[in-house]
């Protein structure tokens, strides 16, 4: 990568940052926790994903374990962990609850992650005990798109 | 598949330095040297890149099984634009799937499970040399 090609875009739903041949989106309707997994709330429940950032640099995902409906767990607790074709990754929660909903697609499809990190890629809903504490930990898409870009260049640096 | 017919075309991934595309190599490397020799000839990606006449022609009149070893899909992306017929797309990734206790490490040289891997991905791209070499009934004997 090269960041001297770097260019940036404000889309109606997305931030866009184009590095050399890589593009990366952010959803401007969600959070991010800063290494890259997004929070969305509907209601006290929050659906939660990985950012287009985070699933373009961990490579094609091969496997996901998600952690089973019942479970509760802290902010920054380990989620999921998926194997990629480059490593085996460790997800953070993005908030404190338990989880009440694992995507079945994870199961027999996890290559959706890279197919659709914002949309049929999601990883699992949690039933949030106090989103507005965790909300405020988080970044907004503005915010992450700061974090994201400043990684990029510094990946694009040691390419 | 007797002499002087067609042989079904191997493509695998060319790319250097990632696992997944030594794999796609080292099952195409078992199909036409060890398993299948006589029905299956392997046809160098950067060849047909390149425009190879010979490649090109390979490509033109036998049936091709490409095998990926990323999502990029450039083996056979390839033959598509070179107007060959892919009988048959493998993916590593898809191999691994299938076989998940085969995790392949390793790039000049595989593991013993990329090894395996890469022998079952081979007896899978068999079943269907066999099967296209049926299906060409000796027309082009």
């Amino acid at each position: 990568m090269k960041s001297d090609s770097m260019t940036q875009s404000n889309m109606s739903e997305f931030l866009e940052l184009t590095v050399d041949k890589f593009t990366f989106r952010v959803a401007t309707d969600r959070y991010y926790h800063s290494e890259g997994v997004w929070a969305q709330a509907e209601g006290n429940r929050v659906r939660i994903g990985l950012s287009d950032f985070l699933q373009q640099r961990s490579g094609d995902v091969a496997f996901v374990e998600v952690k089973p409906e019942g479970t509760v767990l802290a902010f920054d607790d380990e989620v999921a962990v998926i194997e990629t074709i480059k490593a085996n990754i460790s997800l953070a929660l993005p908030v404190t609850g338990r989880v009440v909903e694992v995507n079945p697609a994870m199961e027999v499809a996890p290559e959706v992650i890279n197919q659709d990190p914002y949309g049929e890629g999601w990883l699992a809903v949690i039933e949030a005990s106090d989103w507005e504490s965790d909300r405020a930990r988080l970044l907004d898409s503005q915010a992450y798109f700061l974090v994201m870009k400043q990684e990029a260049e510094e990946e694009a640096k040691r390419l | 598949m007797s002499e002087g017919r067609r042989k079904v075309v191997i493509m695998p991934c060319s790319g250097i330095g990632k696992t997944y595309g030594t794999v796609s190599r080292e099952a195409a490397y078992e199909v036409t040297e060890d398993l299948r020799p006589d029905d299956a000839q392997l046809v160098a990606l950067s060849l047909l890149v390149l425009g190879d006449e010979e490649a090109r022609a390979a490509v033109a009149g036998s049936p091709a099984v490409t095998i990926d070893g990323c999502k990029l899909a450039c083996a056979t992306k390839m033959v598509e634009e070179s107007g060959g017929t892919v009988a048959q797309d493998f993916a590593v990734l898809n191999a691994y799937r299938r076989h998940r206790q085969l995790k392949p490490q390793g790039i000049a040289e595989l593991n013993e499970a990329g090894q395996k891997l890469a022998h079952v991905l081979a007896e899978e791209i068999v079943a269907v040399v066999d099967s296209l070499s049926r299906d060409d009934g000796g027309e082009n004997a």
